[in-house]
């Protein structure tokens, strides 16, 4: 995940592409070391050299593993065939300035696949486990369940970015991913403020970029450069899922016996209002002066924006209004409650993960 | 998958027809540079520079690419070194991102023993094509993308089926028979992902494939009394064109180049007017019956060049004499091509001699392209004057007149781009390989001229090389071959 920030930042600082930057590196590096660690788990296991997990493996084509295993090296391929189709898409279209493509979409589903295959070693382990050991593996899960939602987020990022956060479209976007990660991660930990946790890990990570990626020079390589840039330009500020997460945590401690659909529309509608209600009025501060300083990032803008671009500007992004953004809320609302209510499934059956 | 369309869509023009890559003598400061931009056919992409130099004084090159006007034109990015070759020390290499399509230049920092100079070539920065997969590659892909499938869907059998027993526990058939179930629908889940994702593909690639450079077109016609009428028209490409901000090249808003096919043994090189907005007109010369290709040069206010080109069938025209800086040449016949014929007698009986050695004319080789005129005698003539502004000018021709390019002894950058760079960034206009735009038109000039080109492809080529003696404009006609 560092690997993807660097990128990033990468290139609205820097912006040259040669597939061998240290971010690039790093990202793909994440892809190979889950392919060869999960490779070698999988090949130890079905050789029956890792005591501990005989009879507690998949089958996969004749090869036995933790399930995670499988899922995280099936990421790290998916990672390393993206590569290729990467380079041959700059090569034929150009280089897109944009993160999502199709071949950035298989790569991002590979970094998806590592992280989830990684909660998944982690949770067979962990759900098998007791006392100082099952203690260790919830921390750990939940450091890898904050980092699973700031993938989601990279691919949301267009849509949530500040210029976007008075518009309808960046609340149904976060509506899309955050209930589903909260709502799943906090059934399957059991945890009373996990949901807060890996809210609160998710902001701590995005601070530590925005604190410490402009404290290091970079200088644009690629014109048109609309702006002098002198140190890495870091990302927008964390959205404020810690207000909703402490909702969500301090709501499944009241409704314990409640209908899943009944917590679904309850969790997915204090998820929604609480979210607005913080995030809404926090972006009008993001965009004044008062942001402007190293705290909040928002003074660092990308070489590339021009000077005529509502970021450049401070200024919202002019959304519709009206019914076209009750549409759009309403809309938000139902994917909050289906997430939620999809969260408490997937979170159930990663309670229930023993291999 | 679209993967597996394999289509290369043809390469197109831009300034010069077919002939996409840039050459440019001049002097930065103290030293004479020859540079070789080779743009990228994808924007965003990647652009080749080449630079030699003509002296061992020159230490450094570094180069920037710019766009010419706009807020993005303000701030440069940090310069890139260009690399000496390590068998050339006066051969500098290089390559540069251009991100977006439009007017760009290139600008070229020397430094060395005699201190620092600089100047910039105009580039234009147009996506040509989009490329097809290769064959092994999209092969490859395929392979991955079914294993990864099949990976995904025996992933979910396997999780429904045993991620939940405890360990040692055998599943129970209805287990079983679950994950198969959940494996058929994560199958149709995936194939529907898939054919969404080639639709996506698709319709990024159209995107991709509307921002494709499409020439201005044009079409011609004879009006009576002999006039030619040239109308433009745009077809409808990234909002690039416009009809009406055509600027002056050597004083003239339109270089037509009227070739008499398919022999080539007959050029006119000639100066349209303006006749209203996109609207051209050009009181023919006598012209005998016959197929014609033309080629219309012009510049935008911005500096980006353009060549429009289209073939004419016209009855004999009878015209009027050739006046101001319109121009007439004849050679032989392409039927009667000679590659190896290095010597043009002109029409007034003196003679151009193409400075050539016996190495092979291979594609994409930047060099000089150095013809002398003699006078009937054989001796160095002394009396060659401006043409245009120019010591000369030269056009080089496909066969099949697929390529074409326009070219003056400083490159083949049309003046009226640097102009317009310079005017649009206030950088003086650099000088020319001798130092010497400025104050041309009186100047009394070397029996040598040079042109700086590269041939795009393989294939036989026509050299028309004009320059003016004594008042007189005069044509030699050369044959090239280009081996591949």
């Amino acid at each position: 995940m560092i690997g993807g920030h660097w990128d990033i930042s990468w290139h609205r600082s820097i912006g040259r592409d040669t597939f061998w930057t240290p971010a690039h590196i790093a990202i793909y590096l994440c892809g190979v070391l889950a392919g060869i660690s999960c490779g070698y788990l999988i090949l130890a296991s079905t050789a029956g050299r890792v005591p501990e997990l005989r009879g507690a493996t998949v089958r996969i084509w004749g090869f036995e593993g933790p399930l995670g295993a499988f899922i995280a090296a099936w990421g790290g391929i998916a990672m390393l065939t993206s590569a290729p189709f990467d380079d041959w898409w700059h090569n034929a279209y150009g280089l897109d300035v944009k993160i999502l493509s199709p071949p950035h979409v298989v790569l991002i589903t590979g970094i998806l696949a590592v992280e989830l295959g990684a909660l998944i070693l982690v949770l067979g382990r962990m759900n098998r486990a007791v006392g100082a050991e099952r203690t260790r593996l919830e921390r750990l899960f939940l450091y890898l369940a904050a980092m699973l939602l700031v993938v989601c987020m990279i691919l949301a990022i267009e849509y949530v970015s500040r210029t976007y956060l008075h518009t309808a479209r960046a609340y149904r976007v976060a509506a899309t991913f955050a209930p589903l990660v909260l709502t799943g991660v906090a059934r399957a930990s059991g945890r009373r403020w996990a949901a807060t946790t890996v809210a609160g890990l998710y902001t701590a990570f995005l601070l530590g970029f925005i604190w410490v990626l402009p404290l290091f020079p970079a200088e644009p390589k690629l014109g048109p450069v609309y702006r002098s840039v002198t140190h890495f330009v870091p990302p927008d500020f964390p959205l404020l899922f810690i207000a909703p997460a402490l909702a969500l945590d301090l709501l499944r401690r009241r409704a314990a016996g409640w209908k899943p659909w009944a917590y679904a529309t309850a969790g997915g509608t204090l998820f929604l209002g609480v979210f607005m209600a913080v995030e809404w009025p926090f972006a009008s501060l993001l965009m004044s002066t008062a942001a402007r300083n190293r705290f909040f990032g928002t003074p660092f803008l990308d070489y590339s924006l021009p000077p005529w671009s509502y970021t450049a500007r401070y200024l919202f992004y002019p959304a519709p209004g009206g019914a076209a953004f009750w549409e759009e809320m309403a809309l938000a609302l139902v994917l909050a409650v289906a997430g939620t209510r999809l969260g408490l499934a997937w979170g159930s059956w990663m309670r229930s993960i023993r291999r | 998958m679209r993967a597996l369309l394999v289509l290369l869509v043809p390469v197109l023009a831009t300034a010069h027809i077919g002939s996409p890559d840039i050459f440019y003598e001049g002097k930065a400061g103290p030293y004479a540079l020859f540079v070789t931009i080779r743009p990228p056919a994808v924007i965003p992409g990647v652009a080749q520079i080449e630079v030699r130099s003509a002296s061992p004084a020159v230490k450094e090159v570094r180069i920037v690419p710019l766009p010419v006007a706009g807020a993005g034109a303000r701030f440069a990015p940090v310069p890139d070194v260009a690399r000496p070759a390590p068998d050339d020390p006066q051969f500098f290499t290089g390559s540069l991102w251009m991100m977006r399509p439009g007017s760009w230049r290139v600008r070229v920092e020397a430094g060395g023993t005699e201190g620092k100079g600089e100047f910039s070539v105009p580039v234009p920065a147009l996506a040509l094509r989009t490329l097809g997969m290769q064959r092994a590659l999209g092969a490859v892909l395929l392979v991955l993308m079914v294993a990864l499938v099949a990976g995904l869907v025996s992933i979910v059998g396997a999780g429904v089926r045993e991620a939940q027993l405890a360990p040692g526990e055998r599943p129970a058939p209805a287990r079983v028979r679950r994950s198969h179930g959940a494996e058929a629908l994560t199958l149709a889940l995936l194939v529907g992902t898939l054919w969404l994702g080639n639709r996506w593909w698709n319709a990024e690639a159209g995107q991709y494939g509307r921002n494709v450079y499409k020439p201005l077109e044009v079409s011609a016609s004879l009006e009576p009394g002999g006039r030619l009428r040239l109308t433009l028209r745009d077809p409808g490409s990234l909002g690039l064109h416009r009809l009406d901000d055509f600027v002056p090249d050597h004083g003239h808003l339109m270089h037509l180049y009227v070739l008499r096919m398919p022999e080539m043994e007959r050029v006119w090189h000639l100066h349209p007017v303006s006749g209203g907005e996109g609207t051209f007109l050009q009181q023919l010369p006598n012209l005998p019956a016959g197929r014609y290709r033309l080629y219309g040069d012009i510049v935008h206010a911005d500096g980006l060049p353009e060549t429009v080109t289209t073939g004419l069938e016209l009855p004999a025209v009878e015209g009027q004499p050739l006046a101001g800086d319109d121009s007439a040449g004849s050679g032989l016949p392409l039927s009667r091509f000679d590659p190896g014929r290095t010597t043009a007698v002109l029409e007034d009986g003196s003679r151009m001699v193409w400075l050539r050695d016996a190495a092979p004319l291979r594609p994409k080789g930047a060099m000089l392209f150095r013809f002398r005129v003699e006078d009937a005698h054989g001796h160095s003539a002394e009396d060659l004057e401006p043409y245009m502004g120019m010591a000369g000018h030269a056009a080089f021709v496909r066969a099949d007149g697929a390529v074409f390019a326009h070219v003056h002894p400083s490159g083949s950058v049309p003046m009226a781009s640097l102009e317009a760079v310079g005017r649009l960034t206030g950088e003086a206009p650099p000088a020319g390989p001798h130092g010497d735009h400025a104050g041309m038109h009186h100047a009394t000039l070397s029996a040598e001229v040079s042109f700086p080109y590269g041939f795009p492809g393989p294939g036989r080529y026509r050299i028309f090389v004009q320059v003016k003696r004594a008042g007189r404009v005069e044509t030699g006609v050369f044959d090239a071959q280009v081996e591949n």
